[in-house]
């Protein structure tokens, strides 16, 4: 199979790899200890299946013991260890090493190994994603082999480059800039992958992923972003969309930094008078939807009748005039106190979506006499300031984490100066959230997190103007294809490939 | 002649420095900064941010950032990616020579052919053939090889699907594939790069080319050997075409640093994976070192290709060597 990539990867080594391409890779190169199922539930044990660990057992509220699965060995034929696990453990919290994942996994004080196949972790404190973040965040890495690789120079060593794994695939060739082929490892324990072989091919752009993939040149893109794009697909009888959960949302935020918006009233005239439906329509057609907040429609929290604020520019009207904002000389924008009620939208030029929904917004909120001045830049830029909190308004995008313990990370107090760019702080949205993160189970969990989601839609911290349709396009000859929606290739060793004579005209 | 040698490098190392510092003050000055920290992507806090900085040396001052980098090339290393985190000298290796077969191929194929048009517009000059061709010349150095890319994509890649639409193999079929196959299936893909890479180039070259020979066919050594008997023909190739030669010798010099230029956006264009995506990649990252690296190697090509031209046209007439 043949899967078409939008750039090439940074590393394969999970601890460093940050690239999307680099991180899905590493992900069929090195399983996790356990994985999450299609629910994507994060807070119960019951949302995990065993993959090297064969079973886990809480000891108490602070420990978990990890059985490894005997059967588990390298690619070099070298058992896998609770001696791996905890080795794992020290990389990923060495600030040498540098890796993200590093904040995910601060909760855990130790991890030991208790025989050659017990790996216990013991966590800081009791909460209900104590699984998930082990789970999901620590890959199991091979002590033998990267033992004597000093931690500072991981990034930069030939096996962050050329991985030794365990997983279903073992990794074959990197060509940087053009392609990274894995094949099945036919003796993997949990069953030997159904294609022989994946070749990550870097295609230079959607438009040309899309035509390597229409050609025949490509069997599988994880996303189309473009709506002309999908219709091009769509038309095609040799591919097929396949939908699933979108991870995505992206809206605007406002830099409560500036005093004009930290005016909650403000801030709610100008969430009702964005008309988000016909945004959405502009820009996706059938292909993206209006989501009910913060939250994305991958996330187990999500829930489509959350408490928004409506689209009515008479009642944003009305609030601009009742603070104060009116057009006193007719020009169309609104003052107050002789300063006009104008501001700037920060857009990176990578996104032609954000760029064409922030012209949208412009002509709409014209309508109740605000003057949005849009600013385009680099990423790099909208990077830099969106991080400096040198902006008013910014048109974000976000790729959510299965836990919804991420929201808090966007709007809660402790996310200032990190990725809570517009630095919202509201006490009761934390205590919300707080309560939220630490239910016991699913049920006690989702009402709270309602309550923190319509909190934010109350407040108008920010403006969650859209989140895309996800549609993977797949080969009709690539059979037998489901897809987990945080991370889509994560069933990939059952995908199959027919002949090409018996795919034809389905 | 040696003097002569000596001088012309002497200048071309001049033009490499002056160019590095260049690209180092640009990339500098322009807005945003390494995506060491991109929030969205990495997550990472500030603390980890300012470590990252501070390995990188990005919390010096720009003069010693720049003095350091020029004292670490002139041990012969080229620094870290901020974005792979390896060694920028082994990934300029790995990219060099695809952007190598991709230039020469192109290179190769402008030259010889803008000379045999030109020389055919010359020898026809006035002619309606001629002027078909000056127009023709005229539009494929007026088209932004980006669009000329992607007009030869769209039509021999996509609608008549003779060609592949991008990268350097096919990946499924080369572990098939015997070594002939191999070379077979690598020029099959450097066909369309290499030709939207070649053509503004031609049609440069074939304007140059036409002028020159016209300019030869009426000098006397050419009218004396008309006079002699010898037939049009051979006075066109054997004494007209070998005499206009000399300043296309120094115009392929000069298009090196074009070629070069050419191999962003149509390395970007094609998925070919070498320098020129690097170089597009590296802008976008702010990759400071990669671009830092590119800037010297391609700065080094140009004034390669620029002596190497000088050179040439030096020893084939002297009166070139002041």
């Amino acid at each position: 199979m043949v899967v078409a990539i939008p750039g090439d990867a940074d590393a394969l080594l999970p601890p460093i790899a940050t690239s999307q391409v680099g991180a899905q890779i590493a992900d069929l190169l090195f399983p996790r200890l356990a994985a999450l199922t299609h629910e994507l539930n994060t807070v119960d044990d019951s949302g995990f299946v065993p993959v090297l660990a064969e079973r886990w057992e809480r000891r108490d509220s602070l420990t978990i013991a990890f059985h490894l699965d005997p059967r588990g060995r390298w690619r070099d034929g070298v058992p896998i260890t609770a001696g791996d696990v905890v080795f794992s453990h020290e990389v990923y919290s060495d600030p040498a090493v540098g890796s993200p994942y590093r904040a995910n996994l601060s909760r855990v004080v130790r991890v030991s190994a208790e025989s050659e196949h017990v790996a216990v972790v013991r966590f800081s404190g009791w909460y209900p994603e104590q699984l998930y973040d082990v789970a999901h965040y620590l890959r199991v890495l091979p002590r033998h082999l990267l033992d004597s690789v000093p931690r500072a120079s991981l990034a930069s060593s030939r096996f962050a480059r050329e991985p030794i794994g365990s997983g279903p695939f073992r990794f074959v060739r990197w060509r940087p800039g053009e392609l990274i082929e894995v094949e099945a490892d036919t003796t993997w324990f949990r069953g030997r992958p159904r294609l022989d072989r994946i070749v990550f091919r870097v295609l230079p752009d959607v438009p040309a992923a899309v035509t390597a993939l229409l050609a025949g040149e490509a069997d599988a893109m994880e996303v189309i972003p473009q709506r002309d794009e999908l219709e091009r697909v769509r038309r095609d009888t040799t591919v097929r969309l396949v939908p699933y959960p979108s991870p995505f949302v992206a809206g605007v935020a406002f830099n409560l930094r500036r005093p004009q918006f930290a005016e909650r009233e403000l801030r709610r005239a100008l969430a009702m008078a964005t008309d988000r439906a016909t945004i959405v329509r502009s820009l996706f057609g059938e292909w993206g939807e209006v989501p009910p907040g913060a939250t994305s429609r991958m996330q187990w929290i999500s829930q489509s009748d959350v408490r928004q604020l409506p689209f009515d520019t008479a009642a944003a009207a009305r609030l601009l005039d009742s603070l104060g904002w009116r057009d006193g000389n007719s020009d169309g924008v609104r003052e107050r106190a002789g300063r006009p009620l104008r501001f700037t939208l920060l857009v990176p030029t990578t996104s032609r979506l954000r760029q064409e929904g922030a012209v949208l917004l412009q002509a709409q909120w014209r309508r109740i006499g605000v003057d949005l001045r849009v600013r385009a830049v680099d990423f790099p830029v909208f990077d830099r300031e969106t991080r400096a909190g040198n902006f008013d308004a910014a048109f974000f995008s976000r790729t959510l984490d299965p836990s919804p313990a991420s929201i808090a990370q966007y709007f809660g107090t402790a996310g200032i100066g990190g990725d809570n760019i517009g630095a919202w702080s509201d006490p009761a949205f934390d205590s919300l959230v707080a309560a939220a993160t630490s239910a016991r189970t699913r049920e006690q969990a989702l009402p709270r997190w309602r309550a923190a989601l319509e909190r934010l839609n109350d407040e108008a911290a920010a403006i969650h103007i859209y989140a895309p349709r996800n549609h993977a396009a797949i080969a009709r000859r690539i059979t037998n294809v489901t897809i987990r929606p945080d991370y889509w290739l994560a069933t990939v060793e059952s995908w199959g490939r027919a002949t090409d004579a018996s795919s034809r005209g389905h | 002649m040696a003097r002569f040698a000596l001088r012309r490098l002497l200048h071309a190392s001049a033009t490499v420095l002056l160019a590095v510092t260049l690209a180092f003050v640009l990339a500098h000055a322009a807005p945003g900064e390494p995506m060491l920290a991109d929030a969205e992507r990495l997550r990472a806090d500030a603390g980890t941010v300012a470590r990252l900085r501070e390995d990188f040396g990005l919390d010096r001052p720009l003069w010693t950032q720049y003095a350091l980098w020029l004292a670490n090339v002139a041990r012969g290393d080229l620094g870290q990616s901020f974005t792979t985190r390896r060694p920028v000298a082994e990934l300029l290796l790995e990219r060099i020579p695809p952007t190598l077969l991709l230039t020469v191929s192109a290179l190769a194929l402008a030259v010889v052919s803008g000379v045999t048009l030109g020389t055919l517009q010359a020898a026809r000059a006035g002619t309606a053939l001629d002027g078909l061709l000056g127009a023709a010349t005229t539009i494929a150095h007026s088209i932004p090889v980006f669009w000329l890319g992607l007009l030869l994509l769209l039509v021999f890649g996509q609608q008549l699907g003779w060609l592949p639409l991008g990268g350097m193999s096919s990946p499924l079929a080369e572990s098939t594939m015997g070594a002939m196959e191999r070379v077979w299936d690598v020029l099959r893909h450097l066909v369309l790069p290499g030709l939207t890479l070649a053509l503004v180039q031609a049609a440069t070259f074939a304007r140059h080319q036409r002028s020159a020979v016209l300019d030869a066919l009426g000098e006397d050594f050419v009218r004396a050997a008309r006079a002699r008997g010898v037939g049009e023909a051979r006075a066109l190739l054997r004494h007209a075409l070998r005499a206009s030669l000399a300043p296309t010798i120094t115009l392929a010099g000069m298009a090196v640093p074009a070629l070069l230029a050419g191999t962003v956006l149509v390395e970007t264009v094609f998925g070919w994976p070498g320098m020129g995506r690097l170089t597009a990649d590296a802008i976008a990252a702010r990759d400071y070192n990669v671009l830092q690296a590119v800037a010297l190697v391609a700065g080094v090509a140009a004034a390669l290709g620029t002596l190497a031209a000088d050179l040439s046209l030096a020893a084939l007439d002297p009166r070139h060597r002041k």
